[in-house]
């Protein structure tokens, strides 16, 4: 193991309460760092810092290491560390929160980006315009289907840009202004 | 009997053989679905969630206020939609501020959240006492000889306190659906392990999961003839791997995965033709020449 030295100025004391002021979040402060998440995680042996960890380095103020640690996306979000904390602890929400952070400050990778460009150009995560609409439509109305009736985009890309997503869609939103 | 159908959007763009099942299904056993005009993806409860808590629980209101406005419950077919909504619904009520924030982003767009539709999956629907009455006397051809395998998945089960439906380490549901069809089920040590379907960046861990599950269920002593699942991330994700896996390595994996809807579907005698069976990577033909379809 390696050892690293940690300089007690550099720990972040809001850290913690960026998360725990959150409703769903206030249980990450009963963590007893047992280790029941860790063992119960369904990805484990692939993150650098286990659950449990995570958990420490959170309440300990370490902002950076956490937010960019592999662990916060590499969740298959099972929620068994949720289900099987005795403390009560929402891992799993908690982890959403931590990801939600990371965003933030422009830690992003591209399979969750490229979601939410789908669903502001489609309303739905599968791509439904053009070609792939007919193709759809076609195999539908032959399995006898009802026909899909699409969300108002202007609706859907209101809310993702009120709520603080804006700046995922806003190209897009750019060129189709600029084409006008 | 009367829900909103919650479709999602995979299920109805990419995989609407499944919808056609669940819908010849329902029609079987009485129940009455009216259609989510205008709803978008739930959203993702993956890469939605992750990116902003607030655009994922305003876009599932939003969802939410449609059934409300038609004034019926919410009925879902997918895993991962059954879980955006219903911990929306269950988060919504706990946090007012949130309630409160959400709502006047929606209002501006004309919908208004109450938290009056209640959100159910199928599987809870159908394991009451009087669906599984329903389902027994729908029965044209039970699935006797079968021995099944029940994949729960994570999201139709857990969190409990907010599902708060079935036992989250000893799910039960599925297996009297599947008992009540006439089936055999079994026991298996990954029955509880996740498909790994949401653990985007590295595929590995999908197929170490895959592998893991399918490997248990060829070792058991019963012979396997299908694994079900009941929402369409699990069943594309064992189906796809599966085929890959035995491909890759020399274990034969060709168990098929089903989506629950289907195998009920065939045991009430529906035409298996308008089923589209076959259209998935590991054929269920040995399935369907044991049931002598």
């Amino acid at each position: 193991m390696t050892e690293k030295v940690i300089n007690a100025n550099d720990l972040n004391k809001d850290f913690r309460y960026e998360i725990s002021e959150k409703v769903g979040a206030k249980s990450l402060l009963k963590c007893i760092q047992c280790g029941v998440c860790s063992s119960g995680c369904t990805v484990t042996e692939y993150v650098d810092l286990q659950p449990h960890r995570v958990v420490a380095s959170l309440l300990l103020g370490l902002k950076d290491i956490v937010l960019s640690s592999n662990a916060i996306w590499t969740c298959s979000l099972c929620h068994r560390c949720t289900e099987r904390c005795p403390k009560g602890v929402d891992y799993s929400f908690i982890l959403a929160l931590l990801r939600n952070l990371a965003v933030k400050e422009g830690i992003i990778p591209k399979e969750y980006s490229d979601t939410i460009k789908v669903i502001s150009e489609n309303g739905f995560v599968v791509p439904y315009h053009g070609g792939m609409k007919k193709t759809i439509d076609r195999r539908r109305e032959k399995m006898d289907l009802p026909q899909i009736i699409s969300p108002n985009l202007d609706e859907i890309n209101y809310i993702i840009r009120e709520t603080g997503l804006g700046n995922l869609i806003k190209k897009e939103v750019d060129k189709k202004e600029g084409n006008k | 009997m009367e829900y909103a159908l919650y479709l999602g959007c995979t299920i109805p763009l990419r995989f609407p053989h499944f919808e056609k099942a669940f819908r010849e299904v329902a029609s079987i056993l009485d129940i009455e679905l009216k259609e989510m005009h205008g709803s978008s993806c739930c959203p993702d409860p993956v890469a939605t969630q992750s990116l902003n808590v607030d655009t994922w629980m305003t876009l599932a209101a939003r969802n939410l206020a449609i059934a409300e406005k038609m004034g019926l419950d919410v009925l879902t077919i997918c895993s991962g939609c059954f879980e955006t909504l219903k911990t929306v619904h269950v988060l919504l009520e706990e946090d007012k501020g949130a309630f409160n924030r959400i709502n006047a982003v929606l209002n501006k767009i004309g919908y208004k959240y109450k938290g009056t539709s209640a959100v159910t999956h199928f599987v809870e629907l159908f394991n009451q006492q009087d669906m599984l009455n329903k389902i027994k006397n729908a029965i044209l051809k039970p699935l006797d000889d079968l021995n099944v395998a029940a994949h729960y998945g994570c999201h139709l089960i857990r969190p409990s306190k907010i599902m708060q439906f079935d036992d989250p380490e000893r799910p039960y549901s599925m297996d009297n659906i599947l008992k009540t069809l006439g089936a055999s089920t079994v026991d298996f040590a990954s029955k509880l392990e996740c498909c790994g379907y949401c653990a985007r960046l590295n595929e590995d861990i999908g197929f170490k999961l895959v592998e893991e599950k399918m490997t248990d269920l060829k070792n058991l002593e019963k012979e396997v003839d299908v694994m079900v699942a009941v929402c369409p991330a699990c069943v594309s994700q064992y189906d796809r791997k599966e085929k890959i896996l035995s491909r890759k390595t020399d274990k034969i994996l060709d168990i098929p995965i089903l989506y629950l809807p289907e195998l009920m579907a065939i045991a009430f005698g529906v035409d298996i033709d308008i089923l589209g069976l076959t259209n998935r990577s590991v054929k269920p033909t040995k399935l369907l020449e044991k049931l002598k379809i």
